[in-house]
């Protein structure tokens, strides 16, 4: 018999992927707004630590363990991804001789 | 799923999209691509096609970040007109 247990990992699922949506939601406002660079790059590296979380939560919610794959690939590649974007950074900063605005393109 | 958040997913895909066409900087542009790839994983997570979110994770979010951002830094950022 599917007792309250079960019940009760369905609706705390629910509330966490709705709470993991938001959080989403809110990284990406300082990912669009963010005036540095270095806004940017953490927030992007924020939004894929969240997206790891929201694919455990979704494991965990439908009960497939294939998610699990794509989240343990995705906080691998996601990684690489930020390491590669802060070495950029930093090298620019570096060329700039150590000014760190870097927002005047295009003006 | 439920279709709430498929569509609020879409929703930020759509708008990350038009502001990585959008937004000035060229390291900018790289990171609204990273994370619409990452939305993108994301989505074909949640719609059960769990092998093409691992190529997109693998291919999209990782290594074409990493070749932008090589290509934006092997190339000048100001352009001359």
């Amino acid at each position: 018999m599917m007792g309250v247990e079960s019940q009760l990992v369905h609706i705390a699922g629910q509330i966490t992927l709705v709470l993991l949506t938001l959080a989403i939601l809110i990284a990406f406002v300082r990912l669009f707004i963010g005036p540095d660079q270095a806004d940017r790059i953490v927030a992007l590296d924020l939004i894929s630590v969240l997206i790891v979380a929201y694919l455990a939560a979704l494991s965990i919610y439908t009960g497939q363990r294939s998610y699990l794959d794509v989240a343990i690939a995705y906080a691998l590649i996601a990684f690489l991804g930020t390491v590669a974007l802060a070495r950029f950074r930093e090298r620019l900063a570096k060329e700039r001789g150590g000014s760190e605005d870097t927002d005047e393109e295009g003006k | 799923m439920h279709w709430q958040i498929d569509l609020f997913i879409l929703t930020l895909v759509i708008v990350c999209a038009l502001a990585a066409i959008n937004v000035r900087d060229l390291l900018g542009a790289a990171v609204l691509f990273g994370a619409y790839s990452f939305l993108m994983c994301l989505l074909w997570a949640i719609m059960g096609a769990v092998d093409v979110a691992f190529t997109e994770a693998s291919v999209g979010a990782g290594v074409s970040t990493v070749f932008f951002v090589a290509a934006v830094f092997q190339t000048t950022r100001r352009s001359k007109d």
